[in-house]
């Protein structure tokens, strides 16, 4: 994370410039469309929240507070948009044997990807909040203090929702016979 | 379980590389005694690594050039605006400038008897109905592209007679894309380009050919005088081959 230079470039948005601009967007496009995915389990979906997350950035690049660090914002609304879009969808539940993407591949499918699509689809059944901390950890890299920073929630909380919520994928994969 | 639930809080904190080193020595004496703990230890340890293991998604090619084209970057304050500025300043009027811009490279380009120059007039006032969304006309069908040579999207909008394919698409090297309408009696009425230009065109009797390169956003319009159902056959090529093939199509239900 290199947040000065997020905040150098958020700085510049700003004032119109369209190399920053440009610059944040190579940056945090991946992470953010990777997080929107696995929040959503539909790539379709994914696209339509990064556009939302970036509009909105960059709509509000007035209210950005450089005492905070960009990545933390920027993570908080893709998680807040995808969990609206689950709500919009009537999706927000935790699905019991989501297996829409999950379906056994071919036979020939290495058996790590069987286990990527298991593990996917194991998140899909846990619920937004657990699956949130999930993936900042886990496909964000974040530390439990930065997750805490993106969720505004204590650091305590962020321990204990992770652990149970490996403890479900845990059971999950294990009733699945992946793991 | 037995496990006092400290343990676990330790073991996670071990596995997430965020645990100290009196409580690591804490860890380590538990589990040098407890079998059932490094069971545990080894469990979570493997769900981690395969947490850690998910692929990384590639976005699709075309987002960033989307978000790029929408993105309200704000502009810096400038000096007062002259007359012209002023003019063309909204996006309609803006797009209306392209237009024309474009009607002049059409007219340089194509077959003249493809274009009824008269109607020129009567499709002026459409051409801020992509730029500005309070203009609303009837959209029959948006195609997406997502090849590595070109990708990006195709709409079919209509208003009346007129036709209106809306293409906003980023190619990596130059493409050639056909258009052939079904119908013999649509004819072409224009071509405009918003914030690009290099678009040729080149127009036929039941078919036209566009040749572009890089980001680009421009609209074909075609005049379907019967108003009647249509089918647009789009063929996008590279290097001589053909890499995607659509269709969009017009009804009278529409």
């Amino acid at each position: 994370m290199s947040e000065p230079d997020d905040t150098r470039l958020m700085e510049r948005c700003s004032n119109g410039d369209r190399q920053a601009f440009e610059t944040l967007l190579a940056r945090y496009e991946k992470p953010v469309f990777n997080a929107a995915y696995r929040m959503l389990n539909s790539p379709d979906d994914a696209r339509d929240v990064t556009q939302t997350v970036f509009l909105k950035v960059f709509e509000h690049l007035d209210q950005y507070d450089p005492k905070y660090r960009f990545f933390s914002w920027i993570y908080r609304i893709t998680l807040n948009e995808s969990i609206n879009w689950l709500k919009k969808t009537n999706r927000l539940d935790a699905l019991e044997g989501d297996t829409a993407d999950t379906a056994s591949g071919p036979e020939q499918e290495a058996s790590n990807q069987q286990l990527s699509e298991g593990m996917q689809a194991a998140l899909m059944t846990i619920s937004p909040d657990y699956r949130a901390v999930v993936i900042l950890k886990h496909l964000l890299g974040c530390s439990y203090q930065e997750i805490s920073e993106v969720l505004e929630i204590p650091e305590k909380t962020v321990k204990s929702r992770l652990y149970t919520a490996r403890q479900l994928l845990q059971e999950t994969l294990t009733e699945r016979g992946l793991h | 379980m037995t496990i006092d639930p400290k343990y676990f809080e330790l073991i996670q904190a071990d596995i997430d590389g965020q645990i100290n080193d009196a409580e690591k020595t804490k860890l380590e004496n538990f589990l040098a005694d407890s079998e059932e703990g490094r069971a545990v230890y080894e469990e979570l340890e493997t769900l981690c690594r395969s947490l850690d293991g998910m692929p990384s998604i590639e976005p699709p090619p075309h987002l960033r050039h989307v978000l790029l084209n929408e993105a309200p970057v704000k502009t810096a304050p400038r000096p007062t605006p002259g007359l012209l500025q002023r003019l063309f300043s909204g996006p309609a009027l803006g797009y209306a400038g392209m237009f024309v811009a474009g009607v002049a490279l059409t007219l340089a380009l194509v077959d003249s008897d493809q274009i009824s120059r008269g109607a020129f007039d009567e499709v002026t006032g459409l051409v801020g109905t992509i730029a500005d969304s309070q203009f609303v006309v009837p959209e029959h069908g948006t195609i997406s592209v997502d090849e590595s040579e070109v990708a990006g999207t195709v709409t079919l909008r209509s208003a009346g007679p007129i036709l209106i394919v809306d293409f906003d698409l980023s190619a990596r090297q130059p493409v050639e894309i056909v258009a052939e309408y079904s119908d013999k009696t649509i004819w072409f009425n224009g071509f405009a380009q918003l914030e690009s230009s290099g678009t040729s065109i080149a127009a036929e009797t039941g078919a036209i050919k566009l040749n572009m390169d890089g980001k680009r956003r421009y609209a074909v319009y075609l005049n379907n005088p019967g108003m009647r159902p249509a089918t647009i056959d789009l063929q996008f090529m590279a290097d001589d081959r053909v890499i995607h093939e659509a269709q969009l199509s017009f009804s009278e239900a529409d």
